[in-house]
């Protein structure tokens, strides 16, 4: 229900855009909270993964039976025990138990239930997987090549005319854009072209994947789990295991981190298979190594990006050629990346091709704007090169084709009112562009965006006999949501914040929600919220009006009372929320709020991120000096959170482009599968991420909210690899931009001098 | 983790006679249970070194140091006595993984593993220490022996590393991007009997390089080691960084060092 815009940017708040306490820090900070691991039921068995130590194989037996006679085995699971299906659930299926084939290292083939974890892991000892070792390939050119080891001999590419007539490794084949780009090209001055790679990156949440099933024998379950969407859970579990949805009762734990990691399925489906069997509660929590090889990190990539521009720096023409490896099943966001990594400018001519490959690592899952850093690390780069060549102010630059309302984006639709003009000025406005900088260092500037989404949602807001009202969101908060919620349940009721509690209600309790993702809670969930406040508000009004003996409509709310409309309706002393909810056993009975819908118009947001960093030029080292994250937030609710989510994303993004890849040995394994190994940047790292929150209203929102969880990671590898690329004088093309590469490239660009 | 005893003794005395069978001494524990985790070691039972207080502790004594066995990385670091007599020492304590690890780790634990990588043994070789037992004294220069190895016999307990006082000594270290344990650290000290200057992290263990010391014996500067390169055969290669890379780092940090010398 869009309000009109003009009066949204007038609208005055009184608590939204205010920084109250968030309710879950002291839980937090004190340990109290209670997170995936920490659930306990009576008799609780420990279940423990069989992983598949090699990249392919066939699995041509598993005998289990030494380990089911262990002594204090209570039950093993195999592929066995879920049945094959053929619809879209078919790779989830797949992916939790290998079927047949083993299709990554760490892919899951087995699993038991034990009394204790050393007799859990002795079983898995026990058991016997007789192998037949198959070729592998991880990389995703590779994967490409005709005669590449071949994943599934039943892939057919598909958006290919005419269908290929034999299997590959390329799941999808996309294309889109608009207007002719050879046409484009022939009208530049000057075309770059460059080929880049980006290695995979994981979302390191800090919390493993960890849950608590318990199936009883009446066929009913329950279970306690960390995830960012525990109706997804439900609905994908009770599908696997044949289960009515009714019969399944999921709850989300307090959650340590998802960025998108958390989206999707793993252990839950095999904690629960493991509990049918065994008839007690089974609790399976992930070790980090299982989490590294078995989890969802992000695609690998290998493009091509080519922009024309005219001497004043008007693009004319932009060609990609986008490769993804999403891991061994279809699904890379080489779709969605590729067109958010493309969205910041208007182009007369585009053309994006892009490849949907599959390879032996594992299953891709979302990370925060999933795919869009890849593509944003081209597109930006490429831009940037232009800009130097050109002599023209990186921004200057950015703002002669800045995406804007009325543009027609390369992926269908004409842009509403956007911000990336403003977070462009913003960036250029702020102190941190104007500082000089010395020997070594350079300066990068990288735009971003991401779409955002709204989806199912559904709230329920209940009045409590004090006043205080107790909100049920279906929406697990992963950053920050339930402070938001509550800040808009009372602005709306016009009572204060702490009056308002939020809980994630369980699967049973309160309709279904589409999971968090897509930066779409404080958006969505927050609309419901609103509307089911504005549902509580009428009928509060209507209980005054009953009270009054005036009609419902004669009755207003203003500030936590109910009023008479005006003169005319009536001379009562207004009537306010702990009144009304003492007296509301004795004028009708419970007072509550709810709304359900499927957002729609989320409005997308921009960002433009500027970095300094000096290179040592003797070890390729990176030093981050400062980093300014501007972003459309259309309306900050929270701004200490949206200000979290902006660093936040800054750094995955800093991590990514500078340290965190996925190496693969020879033999198709994962060489780093731990934080010893694989580096995220922590807070010694990194200076304090300066943030400027820029607020051009969502019309599709009543206070204009965007989303904001997602467009701060799309820039950082762009913005990062320009500010290196200054600083060292060479154009940096691939990630992560590590000592000794960058290094290797200082030393071939002095023998280039040299000779 | 598999099963074990555990004793706290608070005299030297006990914990030895504690230490027979499989039995293993823990002091911070950040080496030792994480690798109990990964099952890499079973022992019987854990003597902790963390009751006995004549472990603990930083001394001067004849003009340098005595630091403790049990004495923590965070304690060295900000030790005053420490900062007077030998500032690079508590320059590489500072240095070492995050807060957490220094203020558990400690000097004995970290040169008894004697981790590739770890930055003390750079400190102790080129500083000319003495490790000091519950038997014995042994020279740093014969303490540590390739990876992972010690003279330690069995059952032998390091209680304290004397140290004496430099003229001039400078850490300079190049840390590992992930873990933050030396990619390749070297340490410089001048002192009456000369220079030196000891590797970490390069090599299967901490190694002396004894052209560069050569070079800087005849003109203390960083131009003087400039033509010095250290051969990439036999140092470490991983997925961190090539032999090639490490034998360059070696060059720039022992010049940095000497520079920060001067
Ligand atoms: C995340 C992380 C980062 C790290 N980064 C660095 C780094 O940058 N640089 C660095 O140098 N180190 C680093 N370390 C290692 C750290 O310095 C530890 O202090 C060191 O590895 C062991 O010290 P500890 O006191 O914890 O010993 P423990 O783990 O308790 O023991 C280690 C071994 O020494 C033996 N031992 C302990 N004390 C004695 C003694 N008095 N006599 C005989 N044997 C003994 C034990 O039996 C055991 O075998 C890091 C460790 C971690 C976990």
């Amino acid at each position: 229900m869009p309000l009109d815009p003009a009066t949204q940017k007038i609208r005055a708040f009184d608590q939204v855009g205010t920084r109250p306490l968030r309710p879950d820090g002291l839980d937090k900070v004190t340990g109290r909270a209670r997170f995936g691991a920490d659930a306990t039921a009576p008799g609780m068995l420990v279940g423990r993964i069989l992983r598949s130590p090699h990249a392919h194989a066939r699995i041509r037996s598993i005998d289990a039976t030494k380990a089911e006679a262990l002594p204090g085995v209570k039950a093993v699971v195999t592929s066995k025990d879920f049945a094959d299906r053929s619809d879209d659930l078919r790779d989830i299926l797949v992916n939790i138990m290998a079927r047949g084939k083993a299709l990554y290292e760490g892919h899951t083939v087995a699993a038991v239930a034990a009394t204790s974890a050393s007799v859990a892991r002795k079983a898995l000892k026990l058991i016997k997987v007789d192998y037949e070792v198959l070729p592998h390939v991880t990389d995703v050119d590779l994967a490409m090549e005709p005669d590449a080891p071949l994943l599934h001999d039943d892939l057919i590419t598909s958006g290919v005319e005419p269908v290929p007539t034999k299997p590959s490794n390329i799941a999808r084949k996309i294309e889109f854009g608009h207007g002719d780009v050879d046409k484009g090209f022939a009208e530049a001055d000057l075309v770059v072209e460059r080929e880049f790679k980006t290695e995979a990156t994981h979302q390191g949440y800090i919390e493993p994947h960890a849950c608590l099933a318990s199936v009883g024998s009446d066929g009913q379950g329950e279970l306690w789990v960390c995830t960012q969407g525990h109706y997804m859970v439900r609905d994908v579990c009770a599908q696997l295991l044949g289960m009515d949805v009714s019969k399944l009762r999921v709850t989300a734990s307090e959650i340590g981190g998802g960025f998108g990691g958390k989206t999707t399925v793993f252990i839950e489906p095999v904690a629960l298979a493991l509990s049918r069997k065994a008839g007690r509660p089974v609790k399976v929590v992930m070790t980090r190594d299982e989490v590294f090889r078995a989890s969802g990190p992000t695609s690998s990539t290998s493009m091509r990006m080519k922009i024309g521009v005219k001497k004043d720096g008007r693009i004319t023409a932009l060609d990609a050629l986008l490769k993804y490896q999403g891991g061994a099943f279809a699904g890379a966001p080489v779709d969605y990346g590729g067109m958010a990594g493309v969205a910041c400018y208007d182009y007369p001519n585009i053309r994006v091709v892009g490849y949907d490959v599959v390879t032996n690592r594992p299953k891709q899952a979302a990370y925060r704007a999933p795919g869009a850093p890849m593509t944003a690390f081209a597109v930006e780069s490429v831009i940037a090169e232009i800009a130097d060549t050109l002599k023209l102010d990186p921004i200057e630059m950015r703002l002669k084709n800045a995406a804007k309302e009325g543009t027609k984006s390369a992926y269908g639709p004409t842009f509403g009112p956007v911000g990336l003009v403003e977070t462009l000025k913003a960036a250029k406005a702020h102190p941190n562009y104007k500082v000089k900088l010395g020997k070594n260092q350079g300066r990068g500037i990288a735009s971003g965006f991401w779409f955002n989404f709204g989806g199912q949602t559904c709230v329920s807001l209940n009045l409590n006999i004090d006043g205080t009202l107790a909100l049920a969101v279906g929406t697990p908060d992963i950053g920050g949501s339930r402070a938001s919620m509550c800040l808009m349940a009372a602005e709306e009721l016009g009572i204060p914040y702490e009056n308002v509690r939020a809980i994630i209600a369980d699967t049973s309790s309160l309709g279904y929600n589409d999971v968090t993702d897509g930066s779409r809670v404080t958006f969505a969930s927050g609309m419901a919220t609103i509307h089911a406040a504005r549902d509580a508000i009428k009928k509060l009004c209507g209980r005054a009006a009953k009270v009054w003996g005036i009609p419902e409509e004669a009755v207003v709310w203003e500030k936590g009372f109910a009023k008479p409309s005006g003169a005319n309706a009536g001379n009562f002393e207004p009537m306010s929320l702990k009144e009304l909810a003492a007296n509301a056993a004795k004028t009708g009975g419970p007072i509550a709020g709810h709304y359900e819908y499927n957002a729609e118009n989320a409005g997308p947001s921009f960002a433009t991120h500027v970095v300094d960093v000096e290179v040592d030029p003797e070890t390729g080292f990176t030093k981050v000096l400062r980093y300014l994250v501007c972003q459309d937030a259309g309306k900050a609710v929270h701004p200490s959170y949206v200000e979290g989510q902006f660093q936040g994303g800054a750094v995955q993004g800093i991590g990514w482009a500078l340290n965190e890849e996925y190496i693969y040995g020879a033999d198709g394994r994962l060489q780093n599968a731990g934080f010893l190994d694989y580096r995220i940047p922590v807070a010694s790292d990194l200076p304090m991420i300066d943030t400027a929150i820029v607020e051009v209203p969502n019309p599709g929102h009543p206070y204009g909210v965007r989303g904001v969880g997602e467009t701060s990671i799309v820039p950082p590898m762009a913005a990062v690899s320009n500010a290196v690329s200054h600083a060292v004088g060479i154009r940096l093309t691939e990630s992560p931009m590590s000592p000794p590469r960058i290094l290797k490239a200082l030393g071939e660009q002095a023998a280039r001098k040299a000779g | 983790m598999h099963n074990f005893d555990y004793h706290r003794p608070t005299s030297l005395a006990d914990a030895a006679k504690r230490l027979s069978g499989e039995a293993k001494l823990v002091a911070g524990g950040m080496t030792l249970i994480p690798t109990l985790k990964q099952r890499l070691a079973q022992p019987s039972s854990l003597v902790d070194l963390g009751g006995i207080a004549e472990l603990r502790g930083i001394k001067p004594e004849g003009g340098g140091l005595t630091i403790g066995a049990m004495t923590t990385h965070a304690e060295v670091a900000h030790s005053a006595e420490v900062k007077k007599t030998i500032p690079a020492l508590a320059v590489l304590a500072e240095g070492i993984g995050d807060p957490q690890v220094r203020n558990r780790g400690t000097i004995g634990g970290s040169i008894s593993n004697n981790d590739p990588a770890a930055d003390y043994p750079a400190g102790l070789v080129a500083l000319g220490a003495t490790v000091i037992t519950d038997k014995r004294r042994i020279a740093a220069d014969d303490f540590f022996k390739g990876m992972f190895e010690t003279a330690l016999q069995d059952g032998e307990i390091v209680t304290a590393v004397s140290f004496p006082r430099p003229d001039k000594a400078a850490y300079m270290k190049f840390p590992n991007p992930a873990s933050r344990y030396a990619m390749v650290g070297v340490f410089v000290a001048r002192t009456g009997g000369g220079i030196r200057v000891a590797v970490t992290g390069a090599g299967p263990g901490v190694f002396r390089a004894t052209e560069m010391e050569k070079a800087l014996a005849g003109n203390f500067s960083a131009d003087a080691i400039k033509s010095v390169k250290i051969p990439a055969a036999g140092l470490n290669s991983d997925m961190h960084g090539s032999a090639e890379y490490r034998a360059h780092l070696v060059n720039v940090m022992a010049r940095r060092a000497v520079t920060a010398c001067s």
